[in-house]
């Protein structure tokens, strides 16, 4: 039987409630767009195989609820992630504002490394906007992302904006998949391979051990 | 019957062409006309025998769809039938809940009697009442509170569209900007609450309902504040009770020791909830946890949203008034023992899932989740492990957390 897949790994997508997150995944996913969704409470799944330099990447997809009370939730799954999506709503100026929170709780909480990239959605509301493209790309340009602007609506840089941080996350894990190639049979798994390691709680827990 | 009555006398002999369609007394729709019409004269004549063929297979073609339509009136009256016995078993039902049980709710409640009624649902005209008096009303508040409370939401709802500056800052700690954010995300999420019934809906029928009571507790509870999952369990009550009985209703229920864990976002007290769930899990369903652990399935995956909402998210409305109807009796051990009951029900799909099929599974169940096989699932699982209660789990498990955090030696297991 063929494999259904090489590499499996896991994105996320974090941002203010409203933005659009689960509307993107439902376009990339199903090529679907609601105006109105249902809310999303805690975390919702989705999964797609895509081909990427001639590999074939198997990405489940979190998505995650925005409100601030969740995050507390929504920490948890950071460091099961190989991707980040921080999606931000243009327009809406504090949405924006909160990216950089949104940033600094993935350094927090999320494995080194991982990988992240800057969405501004709802790119077609064009009369709407609050932040401006060049707003975006200086914020994005600051903490060293790619960034896009997207539309879920009329289907603007969707599958551009998942295909890039598929590459950025194979390029990051470049070593374990040349292992890969030579052993040619396996696939893959990411994200079991860095669960595995984080499996010792996290950072909270270790420093209350260390008291006692 | 009719049908029975005609189909049994072809006694008049059959032949002459013109008379065959009128004694059929049944014609189906389409083909008719075409066979049995004369054939057109440019044509050559059929051979007898052919003609005589052709009329037998016509024939029986008749005979097969008269069957058909039989065997669908049939189906249509025993549809009817159980339609009728089923609005039978209501009326009576509400005849029960009406004369019977509400007028003596204090003795009659915990009868066996009441409580096998209960377990089949309650009828939807009495459900609210039923609600509102196995919810409780805990804290006391009065349709009057309720005016006021919304009289002050509606003063910051006010205040924000004019821009005015602030009015009082009697909450400290809770910022302006916090509060103008959590009003925005009530309108957010209004509109994003059952969209498909399209009722609570800006311009829809409850609309102004839902948002006066989200509105309204965040003026009585600003330390809770709004949540997201909130606005379903609104929505359920609304459509079950007035607006100040649905906001009483709302506010005791949310202050249950459950309710208030997950909508602080308390999240120890969560894991120990969770915790204690496994616990139940292990006992009654030991292969399908073992295949969990195996794959990293966490219960929050699948919890969270089952909890934050009471179900009304994830299973059909009227299924989920039914998980309800008995968490209302039962307290939130009912909700775990609903979680348990929908993983045993769907136990042999879900161990041959790896984890994104089941996590996708689980946070969106089947729409078509079949209400009397759910409920003898869970009628099936035991909410008692090694002669523990629910409560008594959970305290030992809240206890050891306590201790643990303490930095005491004393560890879990």
């Amino acid at each position: 039987m063929a494999k259904q897949y090489d590499v499996l790994f896991r994105l996320l997508l974090i941002g203010d409630s409203g933005v659009g997150k689960t509307c993107l995944l439902c376009r990339f996913t199903d090529n679907e767009f609601h105006s109105s969704h249902i809310s999303t409470i805690g975390v919702d799944f989705k999964m797609k195989t895509i081909e990427v330099d001639g590999i074939k990447v198997r990405i489940q997809i979190w998505d995650t609820a925005g409100q601030e009370r969740y995050q507390t939730i929504t920490k948890q799954y950071y460091r099961r992630a190989q991707g980040i999506f921080l999606v931000y709503d243009i327009s809406s100026e504090r949405s924006y504002q909160h990216i950089m929170k949104w940033v600094s709780d993935v350094d927090e909480y999320a494995p080194e490394g991982v990988q992240k990239i800057l969405i501004g959605n709802k790119a077609d509301e064009e009369q709407k906007r609050q932040v401006g493209r060049e707003q975006g790309q200086q914020l994005a340009k600051e903490y060293g992302m790619d960034f896009y602007e997207t539309s879920a609506c009329t289907n603007l840089n969707i599958k551009e904006s998942f295909t890039r941080l598929t590459e950025l996350v194979l390029q990051a894990h470049r070593k374990e998949l040349e292992g890969l190639r030579t052993r040619a049979s396996n696939e893959l798994a990411l994200a079991e391979l860095e669960e595995e390691e984080g499996k010792p709680e996290g950072p909270a827990n270790s420093s209350k051990s260390c008291w006692c | 019957m009719e049908y029975e009555d005609k189909a049994g006398r072809p006694s008049k002999p059959p032949s002459p062409k013109q008379n065959v369609r009128k004694n059929l007394d049944f014609e189906p729709l389409s083909t008719t006309a075409l066979i049995l019409e004369d054939r057109p004269a440019n044509l050559p004549a059929k051979p007898a025998e052919e003609a005589q063929k052709h009329r037998q297979q016509y024939e029986e073609m008749v005979v097969q769809a008269k069957k058909r339509e039989l065997k669908e009136a049939q189906r249509r009256k025993k549809q009817l039938e159980e339609r009728c016995r089923v609005e039978e078993s209501i009326g009576n039902a509400v005849l029960t809940w009406n004369n019977e049980i509400l007028p003596n709710w204090e003795t009659m409640w915990c009868s066996r009697k009441v409580r096998d009624l209960w377990w089949q649902g309650i009828p939807p005209s009495v459900r609210g009442k039923v609600w509102s008096l196995a919810i409780g009303n805990e804290l006391n508040i009065t349709h009057e509170l309720f005016d006021i409370c919304l009289a002050r939401a509606k003063e910051r709802w006010r205040s924000l569209s004019t821009g005015g500056s602030e009015l009082e800052n009697e909450d400290a700690g809770f910022s302006a900007a916090d509060r103008e954010a959590s009003l925005e995300l009530i309108k957010l999420d209004i509109s994003r609450t059952f969209p498909n019934l399209c009722i609570f809906q800006q311009g829809g029928p409850y609309h102004d309902m839902l948002h006066s009571i989200l509105g309204a507790y965040t003026c009585y509870r600003p330390d809770v504040g709004y949540v997201q999952g909130m606005s379903f369990i609104a929505a359920v009550l609304i459509l079950n009770l007035d607006t100040a009985d649905a906001f009483i209703a709302f506010s005791n229920l949310l202050n249950k020791p459950c309710q208030m864990a997950f909508f602080r976002v308390d999240h120890g007290l969560m894991l120990t909830y969770f915790a204690a769930f496994e616990v139940f899990f292990e006992e009654n369903l030991p292969k399908l946890f073992a295949h969990f652990k195996k794959n990293n399935l966490t219960p929050d995956i699948y919890l969270i949203d089952w909890i934050f909402t009471l179900y009304s998210k994830s299973l059909p409305l009227d299924l989920a008034c039914r998980i309800w109807d008995v968490f209302c009796r039962d307290g939130e051990e009912f909700l775990f023992r609903t979680a348990l009951g929908i993983l045993k029900l769907f136990e042999d799909i879900l161990t041959k899932m790896d984890f994104i099929h089941m996590a996708q599974f689980l946070t969106r169940l089947p729409e078509d989740l079949p209400a009397e096989e759910l409920f003898a699932s869970i009628a099936t699982i035991q909410m008692q492990s090694r002669n523990k209660k629910w409560a008594q789990v959970l305290t030992a498990l809240q206890k050891d957390s306590r201790e643990m955090e303490k930095g005491s030696p004393a560890l879990r297991h």
